[in-house]
């Protein structure tokens, strides 16, 4: 206990004497910590979103005006794997869109449209393919498809994401080990008289890798801070587009936040202390 | 209590010390002295094991120290009192701080620390000065510090390298006369030195270094200009 409180002073006068390499320090790793989140936060949402949508067995197949939107629907229906066709006729969603937004009235540019029901998600692809094919339709818009693009994006941005958290935290690390090596030099004089009167090593380091693991956590919580303040500002906007079809996403990333910020706190407090702990050893021998 | 078994010490294949043999019994008080440069710093670095021999032995209370673990060096020197020519004192704690530095390191409980430092201060006459910081103290007394703070662990052993040679003669004499009282409540003492009449007036043991090697080793001795150079 008596210990511990020297080993705070110590800790304390040690952040006195990094001086302003402690706001480097501290920005970098927050700066860093914060894209980590970010990313991290991001991937999980666009996670959630693809597992949430692209196990829609739903097809929009858009069809072309000159044909009968009753009777593509029932050559549709005849095909394997298809359960249930239904009809949107191009009247029906102009109105809808009409009533959502305030749309200026103008001939009414939708198409008629199938929301085609699959039995299988491993039919999605084949049966969008078949309904692609036929004269009648324009195009078709599935989920599973625009999931394979977020699930490409999303890789993109895992892998540019941490290799840009990963050189800031190299970063980091030589700008820790920068400032405790300057703490290291102010004090010269007093670890050689410790370690020549017999004070361990481990308890001469002890403040220095404490100092580390503290700008880990002023970073951590700075860049918590940081992410909730974006988390709160896009939530609004961000639930009532996800609500719609997949109500239960915005409390798993409510979750996922929480879980996020837990991470944030542990790396930082890790690669804080570890850099400390580095350098302390490089630099103090006995 | 101290032994050298043929001890050398290179630095870059530069002899420092040559074939030291050596031995300081429990309680014994000892004089290493020798010119500047004779090797007397080298063989106190290696008593408390802040170098390694090149070849040989060094043992203290019976452990080999070659065969020390790097982890129990701090163990080693908690035993043992160093005082030094610089005194080594932390500038910015005041006397009794520096004095309780090692103890409250060790957890010592504050009750003990403040009656274990006390004392070491009563013995080098300071007890009045606790509050005071290094800058205020004269050289002597900064030195009475050092070695209230080697003291206060109560070591079986005490080396003091040079611990004279910022002071004048009399303060000086003042300093040998203090560690002689601790020698005489059993601690073994050994002093390095080239003040000669500081040496010639206590008529101790004194072992003469040269270039490296021990050219004399005699008791009740005197420091012989003639012999040393
Ligand atoms: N760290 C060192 N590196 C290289 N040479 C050293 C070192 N320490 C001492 N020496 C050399 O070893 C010899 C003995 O030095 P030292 O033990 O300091 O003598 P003394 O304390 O008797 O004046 C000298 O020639 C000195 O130059
Ligand atoms: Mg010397």
């Amino acid at each position: 206990m008596r210990i511990l409180l020297r080993v705070l002073v110590e800790t304390l006068i040690g952040l006195k004497q990094g001086g302003w390499s402690n706001w480097l320090v501290v920005s970098i790793l927050a700066i860093a910590l914060t894209i980590f989140g970010g990313v991290l936060q991001l991937t999980i949402t666009l996670k959630s979103v693809v597992a949430a949508w692209g196990s829609q067995l739903e097809i929009s197949a858009y069809l072309k005006d000159s044909y009968d939107p009753k009777v593509v629907a029932h050559d549709v229906s005849l095909l394997p794997e298809v359960q249930f066709v239904e009809i949107v006729p191009k009247e029906t969603a102009w109105k809808e869109l009409q009533s959502a937004f305030k749309v200026a009235s103008l001939a009414n540019p939708l198409p008629n449209t199938l929301h085609i029901k699959v039995s299988s998600t491993e039919a999605v692809q084949q049966v969008a393919m078949q309904v692609k094919n036929l004269p009648s339709v324009e195009n078709v818009r599935y989920p599973l498809k625009v999931a394979q693009r977020i699930n490409e994006f999303r890789h993109f941005l895992e892998l540019a994401g941490f290799a840009v958290t990963a050189a800031l935290t190299a970063a980091t690390l030589t700008v820790i080990g920068n400032t405790i090596h300057l703490v290291i030099q102010s004090r010269h004089r007093e670890i050689e008289i410790l370690s020549l009167m017999g004070v361990s090593p481990s308890y001469i380091r002890s403040p220095l890798i404490l100092q580390g693991a503290t700008y880990g956590a002023i970073s951590g919580l700075l860049s918590m801070a940081v992410l909730w303040g974006l988390h709160a500002y896009l939530d609004p906007y961000l639930s009532e587009q996800l609500i719609g079809f997949a109500p239960m996403l915005t409390h798993s990333l409510e979750h996922s936040l929480a879980q996020t910020f837990v991470a944030l706190l542990i790396l930082g407090v890790a690669v804080g202390a570890s850099g400390a702990f580095w350098t302390s050893g490089r630099y103090i021998k006995i | 209590m101290i032994r050298l078994q043929n001890v050398s010490k290179n630095y870059g294949g530069r002899p420092a010390l040559t074939n030291i043999s050596l031995h300081i019994a429990l309680g014994e008080f000892a004089f290493l002295v020798g010119p500047s440069g004779a090797g007397k710093s080298t063989l106190m670095r290696l008593l408390y094991r802040e170098e390694m021999p090149t070849s040989g032995n060094v043992f203290i209370g019976g452990v080999n120290l070659n065969r020390l673990h790097k982890k129990q060096i701090p163990l080693l020197r908690r035993r043992l009192g160093i005082v030094f020519q610089d005194y080594k004192l932390l500038p910015r704690q005041t006397v009794f701080a520096n004095v309780a530095y090692v103890l409250r390191a060790l957890g010592v409980n504050e009750k003990d620390v403040d009656k274990r430092v006390n004392s070491a201060l009563c013995v080098v006459n300071l007890d009045d000065k606790g509050e005071a910081y290094p800058d205020e103290l004269s050289g002597g007394e900064q030195q009475r510090v050092g070695i209230a703070r080697a003291i206060v662990n109560g070591p079986p052993v005490l080396l003091a390298d040079e611990p004279t040679g910022n002071l004048d003669p009399a303060t000086s004499l003042e300093i040998v006369q203090l560690l002689e009282r601790i020698s005489e409540r059993g601690t073994t003492v050994l002093i390095s030195t080239h003040d000669q009449p500081i040496v010639n007036a206590m008529r101790k043991r004194v072992i003469s270094l040269r270039n490296g090697e021990i050219i004399a080793d005699v008791d009740s001795g005197v420091y012989e200009v003639g012999s040393t150079g």
